[in-house]
């Protein structure tokens, strides 16, 4: 039975990745922000802004399995790339990368919980409780 | 310095050298000059490109500052920026103008052309955040750049120094040496044995091999003509001392005159005829040709005179001293050169005296000791002459024939006519003068030439006289006396007439007249005038 499980989350995972679902950019339904500019999100995700839009402290979240797809979206910059502006920011202790998250029930779970919380999940896996502020089309 | 001058002008090598090298360095310092300049330029270029290339290799992390206006990264780039020794301020400024970072080096540096580069957002190709500026150090780049052109001088002049002193080695080698060599070989030629000159191994073919030769065909040629001069000069050696021995030996007398006629050489035989002393050395004292003669020789002018072309020779007679000891000289001029006459001279005395006897001879009536008939003609010649060029000076002929002298002959004999003859051309060359002249013609026809006599009156005055004188008696031997009478016709020239011969036939004439008259007395040629002279 788990081994059929397994294999239905592999062929969904196969699915959507060939499916090539748009990713939904999510916060906190209770934070105000109905709606967040590509340009707003980079600024965020890459350390440079702090705040959302209307002051509110941002807390970003990366959310691991899916990191690579939406980066490439949001920046156009595979993963090594990410990783080594990070670790330049790092060495000169100046910021530091967004929060890593390792499944989309851990991305919920802080989202639901955190106001301040940013992160992004597939289009498909959006939940009343998140509220959708950017959709990347990839 | 003088030193340096005088190798400078005795060394081909050294000479060559420094023309060359001044040539090359003139254009050295030409092409140096240019080097330099480009070499700046180029080095210029090269730093700015050094720069922009810093520029590039920082982008990414400017970048980043920018993105992020972080100053500590950004003051990083600028420090790793500074580090390089070439850049004197790097600013990086964001477009809202808050300067993100900007440092400078500790050295004051002049105002340079600065370099400025917009920096863009790493993630947004098109968002230009912060503009970075990057000021180099010229007096930094300056350095490299003379350091650059300091090199390149120093490579020029050391090719330059190698060039020089190829230059000389090559010179000395090839020319210097082979020309030192033949002018040493060449000083030390000993012509007169033929040898020849050697050319320098390897130099055969070239110009100094052409030197080479020319100087053996020299030699061959100064060989042919030294040989050909010695050869001249023995000739002439030979031909000097005949004519030395013929100079000093002979008879004739050989000498020299200047333009002046000064005697300039003279030999023994010249001295004897000249009576000189043998001593007499022309170019101590001066003596003059015509100055020794007593009588004819050439005169000044006639020496002097230009027509004598050379070689054609002139002939004088001169006398030397008077009296018994007269002498005859026969001397020939002929032209040596410009104001040198070459001269002989002969002595003709014996000749001469042997001539004058002859002509005295073939002149004289050998009975009487007076003129004969060619004697007579030879003095009516010159009488014409004379009268021709002085027209006014008169002549009296007179003609003379004895009355009945061929009855003395038959009754007397031949002995006693001459006798008779003798004794009337007696009479008659007491009565005349040097000047006149005497000649019997033949049997008893006597003529008398009066010079210079222009009236009758004394010719009549002479005629009386001399009738007078005739008519004592004629001793012929102690028995006979014999009393002779004369008939005489006169004729004056210039006066009955200017021609010589018709003088003397009318004087002929008057004889005739006189004879016809009844003998013993003269006649006059018409009735003619006096006249003076």
């Amino acid at each position: 039975m788990p081994r059929i499980h397994y294999l239905v989350i592999t062929a969904l995972l196969l699915h959507t990745g060939l499916a090539q679902a748009d990713i939904a950019m999510v916060t906190n339904a209770d934070n105000g922000i109905d709606q967040l500019s590509q340009s707003d999100a980079l600024n965020i995700f890459m350390g440079r802004y702090r705040k959302l839009p209307n002051g509110a402290l941002a807390l970003p979240i990366d959310l691991v399995p899916l990191k690579a797809r939406f980066y490439h979206a949001l920046v156009n910059k595979d993963l090594a790339e990410i990783n080594s502006y990070w670790a330049r920011l790092v060495f000169s202790g100046q910021g530091s990368p967004p929060q890593q998250a390792d499944s989309a029930a851990e991305v919920i779970n802080l989202v639901v919980h955190n106001p301040s919380a940013l992160s992004y999940v597939d289009a498909a896996r959006v939940t009343p409780e998140m509220r959708v502020v950017l959709v990347l089309h990839e | 310095m003088d030193r340096l001058l005088t190798l400078f002008r005795t060394r081909l090598a050294l000479r060559t050298a420094t023309i060359i090298l001044l040539i090359v360095g003139l254009l050295g310092m030409g092409f140096l000059f240019l080097a330099v300049q480009m070499r700046a330029s180029s080095e210029q270029r090269v730093q700015y490109t050094r720069l922009e290339e810093l520029l590039s290799t920082v982008e990414r992390t400017t970048q980043i500052a920018c993105f992020l206006g972080d100053r500590q990264l950004a003051g990083e780039v600028a420090d790793g920026l500074l580090s390089n020794r070439i850049v004197s301020e790097v600013r990086i400024v964001q477009n809202s103008g808050e300067v993100l970072a900007d440092s400078r080096s500790s050295s004051d540096s002049q105002e340079a052309k600065s370099i400025m580069r917009a920096v863009h957002s790493p993630f947004e190709a098109n968002a230009q955040l912060c503009q970075i500026t990057l000021v180099p150090d010229q007096q930094r780049i300056d350095a490299i750049v003379s350091e650059a052109s300091r090199f390149l001088a120093m490579v020029l002049l050391l090719q330059l120094a190698g060039l020089g002193l190829c230059v000389v080695v090559v010179v000395v080698r090839f020319v210097t040496r082979p020309i030192t060599g033949i002018a040493h070989r060449l000083s030390e030629l000993e012509v007169e044995t033929g040898h020849k000159l050697q050319a320098p191994r390897g130099n055969h073919h070239d110009e100094i091999g052409q030197l080479v030769a020319s100087v053996n065909a020299m030699i061959d040629h100064l060989m042919t003509s030294l040989s050909e001069e010695r050869r001249l000069r023995l000739e002439r050696e030979i031909e000097e001392r005949r004519y030395r021995t013929i100079f000093d030996n002979v008879e004739a007398g050989i000498f020299e005159l200047d333009s002046e006629g000064r005697v300039i050489v003279a030999n023994s035989a010249f001295r004897r005829l000249f009576q000189l002393e043998d001593t007499f050395d022309p170019h101590q004292q001066a003596v003059v040709l015509s100055e020794l003669a007593s009588e004819g020789g050439p005169t000044f002018e006639e020496l002097a005179a230009r027509d004598s072309e050379a070689g054609r020779a002139r002939q004088w007679e001169m006398a030397l001293g008077s009296g018994v000891l007269k002498r005859w000289v026969n001397i020939l001029l002929s032209r040596l050169e410009e104001g040198r006459l070459q001269g002989v001279a002969h002595d003709i005395t014996e000749r001469k005296l042997a001539t004058d006897a002859a002509e005295r001879l073939a002149l004289t009536d050998p009975l009487t000791g007076l003129g004969n008939r060619l004697g007579l003609e030879r003095r009516l010649a010159v009488i014409a002459r004379h009268h021709r060029l002085h027209p006014e000076c008169h002549h009296a002929f007179v003609v003379l024939d004895f009355d009945h002298f061929k009855s003395i002959n038959d009754t007397y004999g031949h002995q006693a006519g001459d006798t008779v003859l003798e004794h009337v051309a007696g009479l008659l060359s007491g009565l005349i003068t040097q000047r006149d002249y005497l000649a019997r013609l033949g049997g008893d026809e006597f003529v008398i030439v009066l010079d210079r006599q222009e009236r009758r009156e004394q010719v009549a005055t002479l005629l009386t006289h001399f009738v007078e004188l005739l008519d004592d008696p004629i001793m012929i031997d102690d028995t006979v006396q014999i009393r002779m009478g004369a008939s005489i016709g006169v004729a004056l020239l210039g006066v009955d007439t200017d021609d010589v011969q018709e003088a003397m036939h009318f004087a002929d004439q008057a004889m005739y007249r006189a004879k016809r008259a009844g003998r013993n007395t003269w006649r006059f040629h018409g009735e003619s005038l006096t006249s003076r002279c």
